[in-house]
């Protein structure tokens, strides 16, 4: 009984398992894949063929596919390989290793340089010209994160920024909102600092929510975009030494310290929890990326919400003598040996240049456009908030492109600056540690 | 009267315990479930909603609206089945082999097999990645189901099991003139059933629930299994904005593990317990 039980299961599996998305279309003279994350949303999205239809970073890129998928009329059917956010290079570089290699695939501006100095992505200087794609209508920040030793190594997508994302509604309570209607936003540690004290003395809540908890992206970049505003360079020209004994480093650290330890920071929040605490009204600010704006702006529209006709959006305050915030950016790459054939490398390419065409549906997701001609349009502008954050794709900061495995430097550091606020390291000790193991690291890369 | 009621206060007051223990550990699972039937838009808001309304199935149908997802469960299936299999296969004719055979370098091959035990998975995973896919096994049903075949926990588990049994079986089928691979196969094996039950349950069950594996051999989503294929549906920010999705998904994983368990948790126990033996 147990054994046929078990043979029904097995067949039953055999029978799943050759299920699928076998659609009876006809075949496409060329296909290609197209690997990125912003997750999979076939449920709401997979019949959307026009990318203005779509919503949310999921939704617009797979209406975008569609799109391109429906309209284009060279026989072109771009497969799309989805795989979640976290370990989304590990995928990659096990796919590379196979040499099951991903016609495109999206890729952080600083995660480029590591694939880029393996040389196995394609430049596409000679080839943007052609498709109409001209390099100077990249911002600043796009070309410098998609620019390696004088190449374009990928198309830029998106920049995205670390933002103040403000409850107007409880800093009028503080009585921290100008004659303007607008946030007074601080210009110095200290200026913070006192609007902190005052935030709390007069509505007894925390000034900030930001993620601490399980997670260090969000110490790091706000760290970063305090580095970034003292003009302080942390890393050697070569990328491969990190210097963390400079004053400069001692001022954010000190800052960050302080706001934690006076209690402006609500303690102990996750990511969820962080963006859930801003939502109820439990903070004044809460500082997190450009991704949260459509979300945030969906809440404030809600008669219920205690974020109603309250929220208003701005870059990282200029506390220091250099506008700067840090940046990243959503970019797409060929990687060598993606194409099989050169009718696939002209398809990528069609892509990538339906993709630039479309960018602006994308700059809809809250990320900042890459192209100055969409930045500076009546249409981008005419979103909401849009206005109070183009500066970004000028003021933009990264690691420098020359710095090699970005994304474990920057978990090195999230970790300790953590540490500092979370377990109250000393702030020498936090110096040594992210110097040693950072250094350690960079020694370790081999090119 | 009922035998707990014949029980003392002090049995009574573990119990309690016990079942408030249990009760506490159940607590995340079932707000895991709670929360699967909550639109996404509240669960951004607030989490510490359990009962109370409003409850949706949108989360659900987004699962079984995504394409491949009925593959997904079929490939699980297919690998854990295949996997299973294999292991009961293989670490039956070696436990009988380190038990009752002897051959040269036994003595040592049998501490070398339990070293496997003290080896984690990942530490070897890179190169057996490399392995795997220079022999184009990448994307493939026998990429995700034969490194699984390598179980030193299966091997000792049925050595000892073979040992305990009493070799007078063995040698009364000998004198009956039965060879040694028949009198494995028709005396000996059906007396570990109890064993093969519990150690095929465990490796089902791991193999259902692996995901790192599977995150680097399954690269095509045709190939991904369940676990691996709803997490490649995950939003960038889907802990904030998609927890509902999320739950949902965990929930729709973890059934047929929980099915599983229902039909066997008879041996489930029995092997927990350490005592897999009838």
């Amino acid at each position: 009984m147990k054994r046929s039980l078990f043979m029904v299961m097995l067949a039953g599996a055999a029978v799943l398992a050759g299920c699928g998305d076998n659609h009876a279309e006809p075949a496409p003279k060329t296909e290609i894949t197209l690997m990125r994350f912003f997750g999979s949303c076939d449920a709401k999205f997979g019949a959307v063929n026009d990318a203005s239809q779509g919503v949310g970073e999921c939704g617009i890129v797979t209406a975008m596919v569609n799109e391109f998928n429906a309209t284009n009329t060279d026989g072109i059917r771009v497969k799309t390989q989805t795989a979640e956010w976290a370990p989304y290079y590990d995928q990659l570089t096990a796919r590379l290793v196979a040499k099951d290699i991903p016609t495109v695939a999206v890729m952080h501006e600083s995660a480029l340089g590591d694939y880029v100095r393996r040389r196995l992505i394609e430049p596409l200087d000679a080839s943007l010209p052609a498709l109409g794609i001209g390099v100077n209508d990249f911002t600043d920040h796009a070309r410098r994160g998609v620019t390696l030793d004088g190449q374009i190594y990928a198309l830029p997508f998106d920049t995205w920024a670390w933002l103040w994302h403000i409850n107007t509604t409880l800093m009028g309570q503080a009585g921290l909102m100008g004659a303007d209607g607008k946030p007074r936003l601080p210009h110095s540690p200290d200026e913070l600092l006192a609007m902190a004290r005052q935030f709390k003395q007069r509505t007894g809540k925390p000034l900030f929510a930001w993620a601490i908890v399980k997670e260090t992206a969000a110490t790091n970049r706000t760290f970063q975009t305090l580095i970034a505003q003292q003009d302080t360079k942390l890393f050697s020209d070569d990328g491969r030494r990190i210097d963390m004994h400079q004053p400069q480093v001692v001022n954010a650290l000190s800052l960050m310290q302080r706001l934690y330890a006076e209690g402006h920071v609500k303690p102990n929040l996750d990511y969820g929890a962080a963006n859930q605490a801003f939502l109820n009204g439990e903070a004044g600010v809460v500082v997190v990326g450009t991704w949260t704006i459509d979300q945030f702006l969906r809440e404030a529209r809600k008669p219920e919400s205690p974020l109603k006709g309250g929220y208003t959006v701005v870059p990282f305050p200029q506390l220091y003598q250099r506008p700067a915030v840090f940046a990243d950016g959503h970019s797409w790459a060929l990687f060598k040996g993606g194409a099989a054939t050169p009718e696939q490398h002209a398809a990528a390419l069609k892509l990538l240049q339906f993709i630039w065409q479309r960018s602006a549906e994308w700059a809809r997701t809250g990320h900042l456009p890459v192209r100055r001609s969409v930045a500076q349009s009546a249409a981008f502008r005419a979103l909401p908030f849009r206005e109070n954050l183009a500066e970004i794709t000028r003021t933009g900061a990264s690691m420098p492109s020359s710095v090699p495995t970005q994304r474990a430097v920057e978990l090195l550091i999230g970790e300790d600056v953590s540490n500092l606020l979370v377990s109250g390291k000393p702030i020498a000790e936090v110096q040594d540690d992210v110097e040693k193991q950072v250094n350690k690291a960079l020694k370790k890369v081999r090119r | 009267m009922t035998p707990m009621l014949r029980k003392g206060w002090f049995d009574r007051a573990v119990m309690a315990a016990l079942v408030l223990l249990a009760a506490l550990w159940m607590l995340p699972l079932l707000w895991v479930l709670a929360l699967s039937f909550k639109p996404n838009e509240l669960l951004m808001v607030r989490t510490d909603v359990f009962l109370a309304p409003p409850y949706t199935l949108a989360n659900y149908a987004d699962i079984l609206q995504t394409s491949a997802v009925f593959r997904w469960l079929g490939n699980s299936a297919l690998v854990a089945a295949l996997q299973t299999l294999g292991v009961l296969v293989l670490s039956s004719l070696a436990g009988y082999g380190f038990a009752r055979c002897e051959f040269p370098g036994r003595r040592w091959l049998f501490p070398l097999v339990l070293f496997g035990l003290a080896v984690p998975s990942q530490s070897v995973f890179i190169p057996l990645h490399r392995l795997f896919s220079d022999w184009g096994l990448q994307n493939t049903y026998a990429g995700l189901a034969l490194p699984g075949l390598a179980a030193p926990f299966g091997v000792f588990l049925m050595t000892q099991y073979f040992k305990a049994v009493p070799i007078d079986l063995e040698e009364a089928a000998m004198l009956d003139n039965a060879s040694r691979f028949k009198t494995f196969f028709k005396v000996v094996l059906p007396l570990t059933l109890p064993a093969q039950a519990t150690l095929g349950i465990f490796t089902f069950l791991a193999c259902w629930n692996d995901y790192l594996w599977p995150l680097v051999i399954a690269t095509k989503p045709e190939m991904y299994t369940l676990t691996r294929g709803l997490a490649s549906t995950q939003t960038n920010f889907a802990q904030s904005e998609g927890l509902g999705f999320l739950m949902a998904q965990a929930v729709f994983a973890g059934a047929p593990v929980l099915m599983i368990y229902l039909f066997f948790q008879k041996h489930l126990v029995t092997a927990v317990a350490g005592t897999g033996r009838s």
